[in-house]
């Protein structure tokens, strides 16, 4: 042995002996020894939770709602639900339903032609899980097999206000304190009600607009959602339009934070929703959709975003039922 | 002088109880096994989380910069904290944190080990404070259980404090990885074991959310007599130094035949003219120390690093008065 290979070996002995301060992958939260304490929910998983694939690629999960093949999922991931396919249990059901939307929370309702399957069981008691409780979800997935991801409760169960706030969605210029439109953006409510450009901004649901300031004033007073009446002078006649104010970020696209770029593949849309509860499974774009379940294998919501590279939100149970009961009694 | 033992037993035991986590309590099982292996261990690392996370919570605060945040951990009743020096950024810098459930408090850092990124500061104002205590025996193995709190993206009253849960995946001299995942405003904020002892300050992350890197609180327990005195301990990445003769007061001033200087001018948002100082006051010393000319005024200056206190002694309206204040950075 000479003295080149000697010192090779010491490297190496090194080595090893800093890797003995380093636990295996599988034996990580998230490693594949840790999952199997989680079999039973795994079992459930396989059953309850839907994939969700255009082509060969994963868009979404879904969750089941029903023996007959109702289906819940994120309603921005799927878009118009065009050449999908979605495997429950084992099974594929290709071109599945899109039966009906609900902006307000981004779920989609999707029906497959099934029989006998098992829709996970809502837990309607427990309001808000404590943190630290544990939660399961959906992660890597292969036709036949559902891989547990889990994590805990991470924070209060509440609203996520939209991003941004609201707006009309118009530039204008200021000429004489009157607000004289020179531009509508494509996505806002102002684009969708016919507002042109050289419109003047008159009236807000009656109140007299003095002004950029003035303008801002009055908006601030409404929600994301709102529908406002717009008067407006075009070519010296008054007109009366109907406006949904829709959240900044919707219509300008968002602000990119420090924290977002840490963040990864977030949710296109992560704010506007009613109540959430929040947990710290690293979940992706693409993994959204599918229930959130506790020990026992109950259902504690379904995955509505990924919000940061550390924070998912879900919609709690017992909103879920009732969004549910909504879309599907719309269905019939 | 002798003291009655059973009072002083007495006495020790209160202290005992008034401690916020059980200061003996056992290493859980759970830690010892190299994976859960069924329900009953899942529930056991659940248990020990929900219980000991009231107190971890109240105890952790976000440190609001003004122009970006972190998070830290109260140790002591009378305000001491434990934060990342990349949060404080430097010695002496005053802040405000803010407690979970939204009562603020002023503060200020104290010293820094700017190699690890360990960092101390205090509450200044008068109180009694929600506080952890912290792991002293260095307990915490490679694969334990941990939990992280923290303010991420700054204090939200109706989120409340992130808490997420991981093991320790790496352990070095100075630095340990867990996967719980973090992201900006969590950095200095605390990593618990299972029993809610404090173990580690947030640090830094990695590409991938399962790398997250914590300073382990021997660090802190090593250097704590230098943090305690408000030192700039090592060259680091994490904290710059202060510079001796940037200090920035922000007057112009004339010499004054009776002695003193003259403020004949204040610039504009300096640090006089936020302290007060005005055209016409009359600075008799600074630090205690008599002004005699510019040019001394100006070599005592010179001795000063920003955010260093001075005390300059006025004379306004016939009358003396003694101000302290902060210098900017020139």
């Amino acid at each position: 042995m000479n003295a080149r290979s000697i010192a090779a070996v010491l490297l190496l002995a090194t080595g090893m002996a800093s890797a003995a301060q380093t636990l295996e992958t599988a034996y990580r939260t998230n490693g594949q020894s840790v999952q199997s304490a989680f079999d039973s929910v795994r079992a459930v998983l396989q059953d309850s939770s839907a994939v969700i694939q255009r082509g060969r690629k994963e868009i979404a999960y879904g969750t089941v709602m029903s023996a007959d093949g109702y289906i819940l999922t994120k309603a921005s991931e799927i878009g118009d639900a065009s050449d999908l396919s979605i495997i429950v249990g084992k099974k594929a059901y290709p071109e599945p339903q899109l039966i009906s939307t609900d902006p307000t929370w981004d779920v989609a309702l999707l029906k497959i032609p099934a029989e006998g399957l098992t829709p996970v069981r809502l837990l309607l008691d427990q309001a808000e899980p404590p943190r630290g409780t544990w939660v399961v979800a959906n992660g890597a997935t292969s036709r036949s097999l559902r891989r547990v991801q889990v994590g805990i409760i991470a924070a209060n169960a509440r609203e996520i206000p939209h991003a941004g706030g609201p707006v009309l969605g118009v530039s204008f210029e200021e000429k004489d304190k009157k607000l004289v439109v020179t531009e509508v953006a494509e996505k806002s409510g102002s684009a969708t009600a016919g507002v042109t450009k050289d419109d003047v901004l008159l009236l807000l649901d009656g109140d007299e607009i003095t002004g950029t300031e003035g303008l801002a004033e009055l908006i601030g007073e409404y929600h994301v959602g709102d529908e406002v009446t717009l008067t407006i002078e075009r070519a010296g006649e008054k007109k009366e339009l109907k406006v949904e104010l829709k959240g900044r970020s919707d219509v300008f696209g968002e602000e990119v934070t420090r924290n977002d770029m840490m963040s990864g593949a977030f949710s296109k849309r992560r704010s506007g929703f009613p109540k959430v509860i929040q947990h710290d499974i690293i979940a992706n774009a693409s993994s959204i959709g599918g229930p959130v379940l506790n020990l026992d294998g109950g259902c504690l919501g379904m995955n509505i975003a990924r919000a940061t590279r550390c924070e998912t939100f879900a919609i709690p149970a017992s909103e879920l039922k009732s969004i549910a009961e909504r879309l599907m009694s719309q269905a019939k | 002088m002798d003291f009655p033992s059973g009072l002083l037993f007495g006495a020790l035991t209160g202290l005992l109880l008034l401690s916020p986590s059980r200061a003996d309590a056992a290493r859980p099982y759970i830690n010892d096994k190299k994976v859960p292996e069924n329900r009953h261990d899942l529930e056991v690392i659940q248990k020990h989380v929900t219980d000991s996370l009231p107190a971890a919570r109240k105890a952790t605060v976000c440190i609001d910069l003004g122009d970006g945040s972190g998070s830290g951990v109260v140790v002591s009743a009378d305000g001491l904290i434990l934060t990342a020096a990349h949060v404080t950024g430097g010695v002496g810098k005053e802040f405000t944190v803010i407690f979970e459930d939204g009562r603020k408090a002023k503060a200020e850092s104290m010293g820094l080990i700017s190699t690890t990124d360990a960092a101390m500061a205090r509450i200044t104002e008068p109180g009694t404070w929600p506080y952890v205590e912290i792991d002293r025996e260095d307990s915490a193995h490679l694969g334990d259980w941990v939990y992280s709190l923290g303010h991420s993206g700054g204090f939200d009253k109706e989120r409340g404090v992130n808490v997420r849960l991981g093991r320790l995946v790496q352990v070095k001299d100075s630095t340990v990885q867990s996967d719980c995942s973090l992201i900006g405003g969590d950095s200095g904020g605390p990593l618990f074991d299972l029993n809610g002892k404090l173990i580690g300050i947030h640090s830094r992350v990695g590409q991938r959310t399962q790398e997250n890197m914590h300073v382990p609180v021997r660090e802190f327990l090593k250097n704590w007599d230098a943090m305690q005195k408000s030192e700039f301990v090592g060259e680091g990445p994490f904290a710059k130094k202060p510079e001796k003769g940037k200090g920035f007061l922000g007057i112009g001033t004339l010499p004054r035949a009776e002695g003193g200087l003259s403020i004949d001018k204040v610039g504009r948002e300096s640090p006089a003219e936020k302290a007060g100082l005005k055209s016409g006051d009359i600075v008799l010393k600074m630090d205690g120390v008599e002004l005699k000319t510019k040019e001394q005024f100006q070599d005592l200056l010179k001795e000063k690093a920003p955010d260093d206190r001075v005390a300059l002694e006025l004379l306004r309206d016939g009358k003396t008065e003694t101000l302290t204040l902060r210098l900017g950075e020139r």
